[in-house]
């Protein structure tokens, strides 16, 4: 192969990374945030002014640009909240592209004969490529060379035993045989060499990945009720329109006019800011989230894990610790209990024993395993190890028990070894001894417990040696029972002094003839590893539990060790039995358990290739406690789909690619930072950066909260259109000066009210929300008809009554009686009329009367201001008593209230507002005449929680 | 979430019917008869208390205005011209003086107007001390007017022709300043007219020199003060029509008066006004 061939290959191939899954256009992208239904219906509205705005020009009336200005704010509103919706967007999808360009892969390639690395990207098919232990593999590969190479292909298939690679083809299915190696897999160990067949997305990985992009993404439960709710607003706001420009033109008005009415009402009605504050509580939260090690990657995401029901959870990785360790000892006829913790902090066990120190010189020699040069300062766990899993974990184990193990073989030199096989099931090196006067050999062997024994005829109790009868042999069996029934791999460990008459200094050691005894030996004791869950693992899952929330485990892994992690974590919570437990307890078969009294049951792929879709369901509503175990990813698309039917959200957590078509499936994906594939993040919703189960529970408390906030944020929003509603009415109906233009309305939505409605988002819960079931979906909406018709009819009369009460007192008290502004309208708008008589005899010209209509925009404008205080503090709390919940609990609402106050000041005083935004300075009293409908607000709504508090169920 | 699977429409159509009558349960709208009666006595009872709330209130802001001045005048610190007649549609008038129908409207308006300026009208009101301001006692329950005699107009009274002079094409207009209760203007106050284009037209004023004066002011309301009249300034036109065949714009200014504003950006008729005329033979 030389670099133009390559090149021009590179050319044709394009380069060898997984595309991207296909993403909508960013044009099409930001034309979805102008075209949501509030949007069409503000582009109606803009359409409508512009209109109204041409009719008038081309009657040559150009004295008013009213509408003009409305049209552009209009536009101008739609297209802000659009941008900033987009730019929310925008960003958390750059969090992931973030990701992927982190480490660029280097790859070692044999070009012109000589040896490159080279980024992974740049590779071609036909490429001769090196790798190594510890490397990515960087294409899929057929292998031409290979010394005891291994990959791990479990991100692939699922399988966690590492996988031989070799020249040998031993499979047609490429899937299946040995000497392919497949794209982003892991050389665990060995070094092989191999031919690119396939790059990019033309390798099995890639057509994975596209396969899972086949699979619809699912509305999102929030989008759902966003929708249901816009739906209600857009419908609500046309009906009201609608009605009103009838009315109009049934009164005579113009149909110039009665249209211009009906943008004002819709205007009026349709909450402007809503979009804009759920998206900034959303993405509010969504940073909470990132502190705490979840990065969102779809906004809605956030409230989703809120109402999850079932969480469907990976093993290996997310609930345990992703690493083989050392978990029990069997020696001196004792099981002891090792230190499993993720940091070393738990109880050791005995460690004066003889048999012990001859156990651990086993273990620490007849071990290929070691460390990566440099890691000195390195705590011993977090090393990185060059070996497979179980010899890890026993390196691992020596390394905190005994102290340097690198520096002690050294000591012990190696005369020879036999590396572990499948035929054999044993692995045993010779050693010399570290005392030189010493000659003889010390041969150690570790392997399948029960060829070890086979192999033995004494046992090293006490550090006597004895005979290994079969009390001896009993008590091995009980012992190696126990450990396997744990779920846990045991590993057996015997050895011999060589007889030094036999086997001087610098015999010779023939591996292949093994001209040394194989059998005869001591046995030592036994050891056994499991991948051990997190320490965090087993609270995350009661919490889970007493939050309504159904963990089920899904795993590729064996029956048994599922069992035993799904037992030790808590998702088998203590006292539950699986239909075969019952069935050993009773000892009866067990097609004679009356299934329904096992609460626990382990499912395996095999079983679960034989059932009906029903059936499955069937055994997920009969046994609440579920462990699925050696399951292909086709499978857990079929688990997650069953979850689902039964109504429930689901969320799946993963990290292969074989978990991508399900995290795609699933309402809420949730891929591990670490451990996870690119496949699985770019298919995931969220991802745990510290691959953490117990951060899935922040967020499901995280979601519920702000779905409790969000609901309180649209209650306040939705509030004020009502006092923004009215004074069109009135002034349609009864023909009063308008009390409130439309220019105001937009300041009151996307100015000062916004600041408000986001802090309800800070605010604290109002009881444990982790102790309630995940809300029904179907049942508890985001807004309801009780609290529509609560902050509609209640409180949105209440403030609109305060606005009127302000509004004419304004009037009165410059002159115009409440009873001469009856039927005023015509005269009031009549440009012509420069000289109006008002209630005293005083004549005012036409811009004298319009500069006073501005004066009652702004006394409405404070009134609702005024009122919104006080609703933003009863929106505190559904239930408490605010007062129970404390006043300033939340700063960032305290702050927003002033921060209210001081732009309703700086719109009514700072000069120049009056022409610019239809801004009067207005006087001091205007301010208080709202207060006492503020306080009746405060008053009625404490009753309303004193009421539900005393009589729960109603709401 | 499993979809929502579509259904018939019949099915749609029973369960709105169901939703609008149940006959089962006697559900009407999703409620009981007896759910929607205690709905609607309870919003009765809400709404009754907040009408009443602003009743109440309402009457207690009434009661603490007089029924004389204005609490705030502040939004009215300087006046308003305006002039009678005035156009339906705008500041324009339009006619031909051989032809009596075309201005007869703008005569009987102006006849209106002046109804109130006869002199057997004025009887009841005093002659006051001319150029000075006519302030009067608070205690005074009932205020004096001063007499604004129609004759001041001179040949735009309408005494002596009545046609306004719309027949000889020298057209009136008068000009007058809204009211404004308490306004005390300083200085010599009077109206000054000017055509936008130099020589078009000669301008005659009545009274002289388009003076306004002071003893019609201050204004003390239309309750105390009922039979108020504002004073006058009628604008006679004599429009050289053989120059003239387009339409001429006048502006009019209350000149001479510190305190009274005649230039304000936005509002156009604030202290002064401009109106077009266009005569035709």
């Amino acid at each position: 192969m030389n670099s133009t061939v390559a090149g021009e290959i590179l050319l044709r191939d394009g380069p060898n990374e997984l595309k991207p899954p296909k993403g909508t256009p960013e044009y099409v992208k930001f034309a979805r945030q102008l075209a949501g239904g509030l949007q069409c219906l503000m582009w109606v509205a803009a359409a409508i002014c512009l209109i109204a705005f041409g009719i008038q020009c081309g009657q040559g009336d150009l004295t008013s640009a009213d509408n003009l200005y409305l049209a552009i704010a209009l536009i101008a509103v739609v297209v802000v909240t659009g941008c900033f919706g987009y730019y929310q967007e925008f960003k958390s999808t750059n969090i992931i592209a973030s990701f992927k360009n982190l480490v660029p892969q280097q790859a070692t390639v044999i070009r012109d004969g000589d040896k490159f690395q080279i980024n992974a990207n740049q590779l071609v098919v036909g490429d001769l490529v090196e790798i190594k232990g510890g490397d990515r593999v960087p294409a899929d590969i057929r292998i031409i060379t290979a010394q005891g190479c291994k990959v791990d292909n479990s991100s692939l298939t699922g399988e966690s035993e590492p996988q031989t690679r070799a020249p040998e083809c031993t499979h047609e299915s490429p899937l299946e045989t040995r000497n392919i190696a497949f794209f982003s897999t892991m050389c665990l160990e060995g070094t092989a060499t191999g031919i690119i067949v396939n790059t990019g997305d033309r390798t099995i990985i890639g057509r994975i990945a596209s396969l899972a992009s086949g699979v619809e993404n699912e509305k999102t439960p929030i989008a759902i009720e966003i929708e249901h709710f816009v739906d209600i607003i857009a419908g609500l706001a046309i009906f009201f329109g609608g009605t009103f420009f009838i009315v109009a033109m049934v009164i005579g008005y113009p149909f110039l006019k009665a249209m211009v009415f009906f943008m004002a009402i819709v205007v009026a009605y349709v909450p402007e800011g809503l979009l804009a504050t759920v998206t900034v509580c959303l993405s509010l939260t969504a940073k909470r989230l990132a502190r705490k090690n979840c990065v969102v990657k779809n906004l809605e995401a956030v409230e989703t894990l809120g109402s999850t029901s079932v969480i469907c959870s990976d093993k290996t990785g997310t609930l345990t610790q992703n690493r083989m360790t050392v978990s029990h000892l069997w020696f001196d006829n004792q099981i002891h209990t090792a230190d499993t913790t993720e940091d070393q902090s738990g109880q050791s066990f005995d460690q004066s024993s003889e048999t012990w120190r001859a156990l651990c010189k086993i273990v620490s020699l007849c071990n290929r395993a070691f460390f990566k040069s440099g890691q000195d300062n390195v705590p011993v766990p977090k090393r990185i190890v060059i070996g497979d899993a179980s010899e890890t974990a026993l390196l691992k184990f020596s390394e905190i028990t005994l102290g340097n193990v690198m520096e002690y073989r050294e000591r012990y030199k190696k005369a020879c070894e036999i590396p572990f096989n499948s035929t054999n099931k044993f692995q045993l090196s010779i050693h010399e001894l570290e005392d030189p006067r010493d000659p003889r050999y010390l041969l150690v062997m570790k392997g399948a417990p029960e060829r070890i024994l086979e192999r033995c005829a004494t046992i090293m109790i006490k550090g006597q040696e004895l005979p290994l009868d079969e009390q001896w042999k009993e008590a091995f069996q009980t012992a190696y029972m126990d450990l396997g029934g744990l779920g846990e791999r045991v590993l057996g460990f015997c050895h011999l002094y060589l007889d030094p008459g036999q086997f001087p200094r610098g015999f010779a050691f023939d591996t292949e003839d093994m001209n040394f005894p194989t059998s005869g030996l001591c046995f030592a004791g036994l050891i056994s590893m499991i991948d051990p869950p997190r320490a965090t693992v087993p609270d995350a899952v009661m919490k889970c539990r007493t939050a309504g929330i159904r963990v089920i485990m899904v795993t590729g892994d064996h029956p048994i060790t599922a069992k035993a992690i799904a037992a030790s974590v808590g998702i088998i919570s203590e006292g539950s039995e699986t239909v075969e437990d019952i069935a050993a307890r009773m000892r009866i078969p067990v097609e004679q358990v009356n299934k329904r009294e096992a609460r626990a049951c382990v499912v395996n792929g095999g079983q679960l290739k034989d059932m009906e879709t029903e059936e499955l369901v069937e055994i997920l509503k009969m046994h609440p406690e579920m462990v699925f175990a050696r399951t292909s990813p086709q499978q857990k698309l079929i688990i997650v789909e069953s979850c689902q039917k039964l109504g429930a959200i689901v969320a799946v957590t993963g990290d292969g690619v074989n978990d991508s078509p399900a995290l795609k499936k699933a309402d809420i994906g949730v891929a591990m930072g670490i451990a996870g594939s690119d496949a699985a993040k770019n298919a995931a919703d969220m991802i745990l950066l510290d691959d953490n189960f117990a951060s899935i529970v922040t967020g499901v408390e995280q979601g519920r909260l702000i779905f409790d906030n969000l609901k309180k944020s649209i209650a306040y929003t939705l509030t004020k259109n009502i006092p923004e509603l009215t004074p069109y009415l009135i002034y349609i109906t009864v023909s009063v000066p308008l009390p409130l233009g439309c220019i105001t309305i937009l300041f009151i939505e996307l100015c000062t009210d916004i600041f408000p409605s986001v802090s309800l988002a800070y605010e604290k819960a109002e009881s444990d929300i982790m102790h309630l079931k995940p809300r029904n979906p179907r049942r508890d909406r985001l807004v309801n008809e009780a609290l529509a018709v609560y902050s509609y009819f209640q409180i949105g009369a209440i403030q609109s009554f305060a606005g009127f009460t302000d509004y004419f007192t304004a009037m009165a008290q410059e002159g115009w009686f409440p009873l001469l502004c009856v039927g005023l309208r015509a005269q009031w708008e009549n440009d012509h009329l420069q000289d109006l008589q008002d209630s005293y005899g005083q004549e005012w010209t036409f811009g004298q009367r319009l500069y006073q209509e501005y004066t009652c925009y702004t006394v409405f404008f404070i009134s609702i201001e005024m009122c919104q205080i006080s609703d933003v503090l009863i929106r505190k709390t559904r239930r408490l008593s605010v007062f129970q919940q404390g006043f300033f609990r939340n700063k960032i609402l305290v702050i927003a209230i002033v921060f209210q106050l001081c732009l309703g000041c700086f719109l009514c005083y700072c000069p120049g507002m009056p022409n610019i935004f239809n801004f009067m300075p207005i006087r001091f009293q205007w301010w208080l005449v709202p207060l006492p409908y503020g306080i009746l607000i405060f008053v009625y709504d404490e009753i309303r929680k004193l009421g539900v508090r005393r009589h729960p169920g109603s709401e | 979430m499993s979809k929502e699977e579509k259904k018939p429409f019949s099915q749609t159509m029973a369960e709105w019917r169901q939703f609008v009558y149940n006959p089962r349960s006697g559900e009407f709208l999703g409620r009981t008869a007896k759910s929607w009666g205690l709905i609607l006595l309870f919003y009765l009872v809400f709404y009754g208390f907040l009408a009443a709330l602003f009743t109440f209130t309402m009457w207690v802001m009434l009661q603490t205005l007089s029924g004389d001045i204005p609490k705030y005048r502040d939004r009215i610190s300087s006046p308003g011209l305006m002039i009678s007649p005035k156009p339906v549609t705008a500041l324009e008038f339009y006619f031909n003086k051989s032809d009596s129908k075309s201005y007869a409207e703008y005569v009987s308006t102006l006849k209106q107007f002046l109804k109130s300026y006869d002199d057997s009208k004025q009887s009841k009101n005093i002659a006051c001390t001319a150029g000075k301001l006519f302030e009067q006692n608070e205690d005074r329950a009932v205020k004096q007017a001063c007499q604004f005699n129609r004759t001041k107009l001179g040949s735009c009274s309408g005494v002596e022709d009545d046609t306004f002079g719309y027949a000889k094409g020298t057209p009136c207009v008068l000009v007058k300043m809204n009211r404004i209760i308490g306004l005390k203007p300083e200085g010599e106050p009077h109206i000054q007219c000017s055509p936008k284009e130099e020589g078009k037209v000669q301008i005659t004023y009545f009274p002289d020199g388009g003076m306004i004066d002071l003893m019609y002011f201050p204004y003390y309301g239309k309750k105390l003060h009922a039979d108020y009249l504002q004073p006058l300034v009628a604008v006679q036109l004599a429009i050289n029509s053989s120059i003239t065949k387009e339409d001429v714009t006048i502006e009019c200014k209350i000149m001479g008066s510190p305190n009274l504003r005649n230039e304000d950006d936005r509002d156009k008729f604030l202290g002064r006004i401009s109106f077009k005329v266009q005569m035709s033979e």
